[in-house]
């Protein structure tokens, strides 16, 4: 077999006492698209960022078509040929396309000033040869969601790239712009491009990816062409066990509790139709869809935190205004959607961050003495299977895993009576994933009524009793029992119903 | 949008300012005869000079998503020093120039290679180099002393009709800048890292290295408004910068300029100086105290940021 573009020898990485990856071996070779496949944590993203020099390995190395790469800045990789197109976009909106393009690249007038009109022939001329109808002289920010990833793609291939890396691509794009970006990926990988495709989504794996290669907990676990692969075994490498051993059974009649919440003709924003669903006591409801279809944007409105208007009733009772100190008293609580950003106090104690929302508990005067909360966190590692040596240590020293338990156990103290949960196990190991799971289904099993958003299929299929589709913002499908597949939620997810792209406002 | 357009950055918000002005200047013309007339015009425009070279290079700064606040030392230490070295002779004053040309470039690449290298935020960094310049410039002297060569404070009192040197000055340096920010890799890069410092690093752009460039042009340019400042009162004030360093921004922000960085130009800087100038000028005229003209600058300030953030809401 000929020499690989790109490839990784032994590679390992650690920070401190973690290690994250181990012994890597990884190659790429012209020609061919390799799926790195892995759950969230698995060390996909630290890889990539190895494998472009933005971090040093601290055993084995890169290979850069035979030789040891060396690289220990990100422009020398792509100096190289090595493109990413990363899954935040690096596109600026106050920059035109052209500018975006060719930005620290760009073409030069004998003068050293930037040549416009030389800047937007090559633009135009890289846009028409991948196929892509924009004009180079639009500005960024005005463009949908599926068009900035295309510049971010004509910006990766400005120069001679070897290798492109496609950081989860299709996470924020509809099926036609899917199908678009498919369309320019083969013809790459024709004209003998190495592609590298991270992405969750099997079924697109299973399309245009010519190998696979897992890793699970920082080591590669399996790796093939992927016609020796079937999905389950992928799965299966991914989370080193059967689904079935990850998720508790499910309710048999999820729908025979109360009516924990009703929601009637929530209007969250004008142009949209009004939403409508209902949480049984005992049952975990999922709201599935696309990243942009608007489901944390609906939560948050029933949560108070966003203005809406329409019926909402809480176990009978009208909650016509709601904000989320009203929500939380009334026993609706919710577990937002990104941790660091508005879930926890990173210097702050894990004790004090469990107490964080009911800080008065069995406290007289208001004067909470020293050591009570610390008391009261010591419920978090005889109950809540919290891993940690002392509660006082600031809560960023803990795993994502370990801050995700607090934080459910933290909302658990309010003695909700609905829980909503965004992304709940978002950044989190496998091991504390099959934990959470186990603490949602019990807490339904006592009678709780459970709402669940998730951007991972294989959660919403093995941990709902009952799922709402949502697609442009609208409740498009609601789906129970053995209807519940991840085929079923894409094809609702997916479908397209209006011309308009991207993410929904 | 058209390439004019485009190159001067120009935004809807800078015919409010430009109706603003109209508005002011026609209020003049009704409090006195004589707000109209020639000489008060260039008295206007006298007065608008070196906050205008500062603003400029607040504006630069600011694009870049940072922040100088370091001016208000840094104008007093490079007056004082000018004024010590500058003598009665071309040749000293040529010496002196280069001195604190020097020196405001050296200032700025310390806060820029601070701001960068470190990782400490340019507020804190240029706070900090702005209240050790204003020591050192006390250090030097209590009171104004040193002069400069008279034909360079005749320079600073020229005219050319009704429009001062110092003015054309201005201008020139306000096209320079504009014509970099469009067509210079330099300005695109200055867009770049202020709107998205992250990305611009993932696309391979020398931010550290951009970054104290940055700060270099800003104290090159507060150098040459002290050399200004100082040929005007003909003596090193080791006092002249005091409150230049929220000065500088007030007109940044209300020409449009987006304070986190990314957004805007000079045109709206040049803008609402002038307007800032004819305000205060006109208040003079009623005369009305300047601690009224300071509460008429805080609320313009406050007015124009709820306007731009009101129109990101829509």
């Amino acid at each position: 077999m000929t020499q690989p573009f790109l490839a990784a020898r032994n590679l390992s990485k650690s920070f401190g006492p973690n290690d994250v990856l181990r012994g890597i071996e990884f190659e790429v070779h012209g020609g061919h698209a390799v799926a790195l496949c892995g759950e969230n944590g698995a060390g996909k993203s630290t890889l990539i960022k190895l494998l472009t020099g933005l971090y040093t390995p601290t055993g084995g190395h890169v290979e850069f078509q035979g030789q040891p790469a060396g690289w220990s800045d990100p422009r020398q990789s792509l100096a190289a040929g090595i493109a990413v197109v990363h899954q935040e976009f690096s596109v600026l909106g106050a920059l035109s396309i052209a500018e975006n393009i060719y930005l620290g690249a760009e073409p030069r007038t004998r003068l050293g000033l930037i040549d416009r009109k030389a800047l937007n022939r090559s633009a135009q001329a890289l846009l028409n040869d991948l196929g892509i109808t924009l004009d180079p002289n639009d500005l960024v920010e005005n463009l949908s969601v599926a068009d900035k990833q295309m510049v971010e793609i004509a910006k990766a291939l400005r120069s001679d790239a070897k290798v492109l890396i496609l950081d989860e691509p299709t996470a924020v794009l509809s099926q036609n712009e899917t199908r678009h970006l498919f369309r320019i990926i083969r013809d790459l990988r024709e004209r003998g491009l190495g592609l590298v495709y991270v992405s969750h989504r099997l079924d697109e794996i299973f399309e245009i990816c010519t190998d696979i290669t897992v890793i699970k907990d920082g080591i590669v676990t399996s790796k093939g062409p992927t016609t020796d692969y079937t999905h389950d075994s992928v799965i299966a490498a991914m989370v080193g066990r059967e689904l079935g051993d990850l998720f508790p059974p499910k309710s048999p009649d999820p729908t025979a509790g109360e009516t924990v919440l009703k929601v009637r003709n929530l209007v969250v924003s004008p142009e949209l139709p009004p939403a409508s669903l209902d949480v049984h006591a005992g049952e975990i409801a999922g709201l599935a869809g696309l990243v942009g279809s608007g489901r944390t944007e609906l939560a948050l409105a029933l949560y108070g935190a966003a203005p809406a208007t329409g019926d909402v009733t809480l176990m009978g009772e009208p909650m016509p205004y709601r904000d989320p100190a009203g929500c939380i008293e009334a026993g609706m609580l919710m577990l937002t959607e990104s941790r660091k950003d508005d879930g926890l106090f990173l210097n702050t104690s894990v004790a004090r961050n469990f107490a964080a929302t009911t800080p008065g508990h069995g406290v007289h005067h208001n004067a909470i003495p020293p050591g009570h909360e610390e008391r009261r966190a010591a419920i978090l590692k005889e109950r809540r299977g919290v891993v940690v040596d002392h509660v006082g240590l600031p809560i960023s020293a803990l795993s994502g895993g370990n801050q995700q338990k607090v934080l459910v156990a933290r909302l658990l103290e309010n003695r909700p009576k609905l829980l909503i949960l965004d992304e709940p196990t978002r950044g989190v190991d496998v091991g504390a994933k099959a934990e959470i799971y186990k603490t949602l289904r019990e807490l339904a099993d006592e009678g709780m009524a459970l709402l669940v958003i998730s951007s991972e299929l294989i959660e919403i299929v093995g941990l709902c009793d009952r799922v709402y589709v949502m697609r442009d913002g609208e409740i498009a499908s609601e789906l129970r029992g053995d209807d519940i597949s991840e085929e079923a939620i894409i094809t609702v997810a997916a479908a397209e119903t209006s011309t308009h792209h991207g993410v929904a406002a | 949008m058209s390439t004019l357009a485009r190159a001067t950055r120009a935004q809807p918000v800078h015919l409010v300012v430009v109706a603003l002005i109209a508005a002011v200047f026609l209020f003049g013309m009704t409090v006195s005869d004589r707000f109209a007339t020639p000489l008060n015009l260039a008295n206007v425009q006298d007065q608008m000079v070196a906050l205008a070279i500062v603003a400029l290079a607040q504006t630069v700064v600011i694009l870049s998503g940072g922040i100088d606040l370091s001016f208000a030392g840094a104008l007093s230490f490079l007056c004082v020093v000018f004024a010590a070295l500058a003598g009665d002779s071309a040749g000293s004053l040529l010496m002196a120039m280069a001195v604190v040309v020097a020196a405001g470039v050296l200032i700025g690449v310390v806060n820029g290679g601070i701001t960068a290298h470190v990782g400490i935020h340019p507020l804190i960094t240029t706070l900090g180099t702005s209240t050790i310049l204003a020591g050192v410039a006390l250090l030097i002297t209590r009171q104004p002393t040193g002069s400069v060569p008279l034909f360079f404070e005749d320079l600073t009192y020229e005219r050319l009709g009704v429009v001062p040197y110092g003015m054309i000055f201005v201008i020139a340096l306000y096209l320079l800048i504009g014509f970099m920010l469009w067509r210079t890799p330099f300005g695109t890069r200055i867009f770049a890292i202020g709107d998205n410092e992250t990305a611009a690093a993932v696309s391979g752009l020398p931010v550290k290295q951009t970054k104290i460039a940055i700060y270099a042009l800003s104290g090159l340019l507060c150098a040459v408004a002290a050399m200004y400042m100082t040929g005007r009162f003909s003596v090193g004030d080791p006092r002249a910068g005091v409150g230049f360093d929220l000065r500088s921004i007030t007109p940044v922000i209300v020409g449009g300029t987006l304070l986190a960085g990314g957004k805007g130009g000079v045109l709206g800087t040049a803008l609402a100086v002038i307007l800032l100038a004819l305000l205060a000028n006109v208040l003079n005229f009623m005369n009305v105290s300047s601690f009224y003209q300071w509460i008429a600058e805080g609320v313009i300030i406050i007015a124009a940021v709820s306007f731009f953030a009101g129109k990101g809401k829509s």
